[in-house]
């Protein structure tokens, strides 16, 4: 949804470039990537649970009409009342409609990567509506009036002493002393009387039940429930991929989400809201809305992206991408960013400003290996580039580039005596085992490692080994 | 066309299927939850109330826990709580039978959570052995943010009601109309959300204690 003033190339650039970035991100993925290790060691199921919750997604998106109308049904039982929105801005114009009817002046909102989506931060700050986001990393991003860089840890971009700065700025009571629980203290008093004095509150959804008609929302800070309470009207905003038949099937994704997230087995907080306050409650809101979001999913049924719409957002797919890794997720330009994001970028963006994200793969295949829907990640980057391709939208220096590249590499006596003048030229620059300084290679080796070549080539050797014989 | 018949009508065409037929949609759902031991972890040890503790006192989960043969012994139970962390004997009560019918002399108490309340005790329905989960049911002895609001949250489960997996308690709950809440409740409130690292008491209680009443077969 955010307009990228900058191309990616240059936004990376300027993030390889930040050596502050590089430190908030290994500090955040470095410590996601050897919890969720633990957590496998600990959970020998993992694959099976797996390949059953493929099968899970698989059967709601294969009955994905019955399953809305189930859902839809059951939610109208329980007192909600449900909205449906084809697009993000239709989307967005509902939740501002609904705030308007509810006299809403501040709105609490929960983390929701749907919301960002669909650009609701944007269409409330527009409507005049106060947003308070209570997620304490969307917290961070709101004081910081930047934008999400992770789904999970959306302020992994500002390391500690960044917070500590905001915190001390902006709050009405910062804390004095440097250490992160003194500023997670001062962010709890911050947002004390908001929570309990907003109008409306809005959240997503991490699962639909269609039996139940309930939604199901997973944090670790408890700010899901401390936000959704106190307020009149509760706005929940979910995507249509979201839907399982039942708590039993929630049950199975969550355990399969968290540990993929946090390496935790469970969030501290996992509830489910069904309908509004019942007949004696003590608390809760009398209204209880449900969107259900469109925007894009079912063309990506149409067009053979299916397998997409198992993600269950747990962002395990950056935590071990190297391209993530280098460049943090605002160089991505969209709500999603990594491999997720390159894949979805261009289904919400069009593939003509997004055509970009699908190259900066290196194809490893990481992704997908610790994807827990066992989505085909590098399949769906290499269908993109083959589109982007196709559609002529590849500029003409890579055209005419990978044309020589053809002209040369079918001509095999050519190929060797070109690879063999690059080679010997390499070794002029090689230092230390890694080629530095090469003209026309710098922009590479500045911030990746190119090895230097073998002391003899394969052709070399292979040629020796024939004459052996 | 309304959205909703335009996103259905896209549903449908994407798919490509005409009719479904729900029963067999119901058979392929329920097929999925065969097996359950394949896809969960199994339990930390033999006994159902051994398993919960170690699960709600590992790093993880990183709470305290303690058993009483009797609920009449919970008053001194968070007297010795609260004497530990030097605190007043003044504590928010869950306004639920179970709590309300002991003996609190000693104590003050009051039934509204305050925003900056210090102590809150409460009653959890079912305590799960997979997860050293507690749950919730928001109703009129149950308000939802009695288990947010407070620093300290002291709860009370009965051990026969500890379930061994979250499934045990999506089974024990199927085909009944669901509260507005239901709060599956682990440990206390945390956030990773600077650098990674793990803080508790992040908007909910910083310290949750849990206390199990009797055995799996008493009725106490």
């Amino acid at each position: 949804m955010q307009e990228a003033t900058l191309s990616f190339k240059a936004r990376a650039k300027e993030a390889l470039a930040d050596p502050t970035l590089k430190i908030a991100i290994d500090r955040t993925t470095g410590t996601a990537e050897r919890k969720r290790a633990v957590a496998m060691t600990q959970f020998p199921q993992f694959e099976a649970a797996r390949e059953r919750g493929k099968r899970i997604k698989d059967h709601v998106i294969a009955n994905l009409d019955h399953y809305l109308l189930e859902f839809e049904r059951n939610a109208i039982a329980s007192g909600a009342k449900v909205h449906w929105a084809r697009t993000a801005e239709e989307a967005s114009q509902i939740v501002v409609r609904l705030c308007k009817e509810a006299g809403a002046k501040r709105v609490t909102r929960v983390k929701s990567m749907l919301g960002e989506e669909i650009g609701l931060p944007h269409a409330l700050d527009e409507a005049g509506i106060e947003r308070v986001e209570t997620d304490l990393a969307e917290h961070i991003v709101q004081l910081g009036g930047d934008r999400p860089s992770h789904i999970v840890w959306p302020s992994m971009h500002r390391t500690r002493e960044q917070v500590s700065e905001m915190f001390k700025r902006l709050h009405r009571a910062p804390h004095q002393e440097e250490t992160i629980e003194a500023m997670v203290d001062s962010a709890r008093r911050e947002l004390r009387d908001k929570f309990l004095t907003a109008d409306v509150s809005i959240s997503g959804a991490n699962f639909l039940l269609a039996d139940t008609g309930a939604t199901c929302t997973v944090t670790n800070e408890g700010n899901a429930e401390l936000t959704t309470t106190p307020p009149r009207v509760h706005i929940v905003t979910a995507g249509i991929e979201k839907l399982v038949p039942s708590m039993g099937h929630a049950i199975a994704m969550l355990r399969l989400l968290v540990r993929s997230a946090t390496g935790a087995d469970v969030t501290q907080y996992t509830t489910f809201h069904c309908g509004p306050k019942q007949t004696g409650d003590r608390d809760g809101p009398e209204e209880f809305h449900i969107v259900l979001v469109d925007n894009g999913r079912t063309r990506m049924l149409r067009e053979g992206m299916k397998d997409m719409l198992r993600c269950i957002r747990c962002g395990a797919c950056m935590n071990h991408c190297v391209v993530f890794r280098q460049l943090g997720g605002h160089v991505y330009g969209g709500t999603y960013p990594g491999p997720m994001g390159a894949v979805l970028t261009p289904v919400f963006d069009g593939l003509e400003s997004s055509r970009d994200l699908p190259h900066a793969c290196t194809m490893n295949g990481k992704c997908q290996e610790v994807c827990p829907v066992a989505i085909p990640l590098p399949t769906l980057l290499r269908g993109w580039r083959d589109r982007s391709w196709r559609e002529g939208l590849e500029p003409a220096t890579v055209r005419f580039g990978l044309g020589i590249h053809t002209f040369v590499a079918s001509r095999p006596r050519l190929y060797r005596l070109g690879t063999a003048i690059a080679i010997r030229v390499m070794r002029l620059f090689s230092r230390g085992g890694l080629v530095k300084g090469m003209p026309g290679l710098g922009a590479w080796t500045a911030y990746r490692e190119f090895p230097a070549p073998a002391k003899r080539t394969f052709m070399e050797m292979y040629k020796d080994q024939e004459k052996g014989q | 066309m309304s959205a909703r018949e335009t996103i259905l009508d896209a549903v449908r065409s994407g798919l490509g299927n005409t009719a479904v037929d729900p029963a067999a949609v119901r058979r392929d759902a329920d097929a999925l939850l065969q097996d359950l031991p394949s896809i969960r972890p199994a339990l930390l040890a033999d006994g159902l109330v051994d398993a919960f503790i170690a699960r709600v006192t590992s790093p993880k989960v990183a709470a305290t826990a303690e058993r009483i043969a009797s609920a009449s012994e919970l008053p001194a139970a968070v007297g010795r709580y609260l004497e530990a962390f030097g605190l007043p004997a003044v504590v928010a009560l869950q306004p639920a039978a179970p709590l309300q019918d002991l003996d609190w002399s000693g104590f003050e108490l009051h039934d509204k959570v305050a925003p900056d309340e210090m102590i809150a005790i409460g009653v959890a329905r079912w305590g799960i052995a997979e997860t050293g989960s507690l749950v919730f049911h928001s109703g009129a002895d149950t308000p939802i943010l009695a288990n947010f609001l407070p620093l300290h949250h002291l709860v009370m489960v009965r051990a026969d009601t500890i379930l061994p997996f979250l499934d045990d308690y999506a089974a024990a709950t199927a085909g009944q109309r669901p509260p507005r809440n239901v709060n599956i409740v682990t440990g206390a409130s945390g956030t990773t959300d600077i650098e990674g690292s793990l803080v508790l008491g992040a908007h909910g209680p910083r310290f949750l204690h849990v206390v199990i009443v009797g055995t799996p077969d008493s009725s106490e």
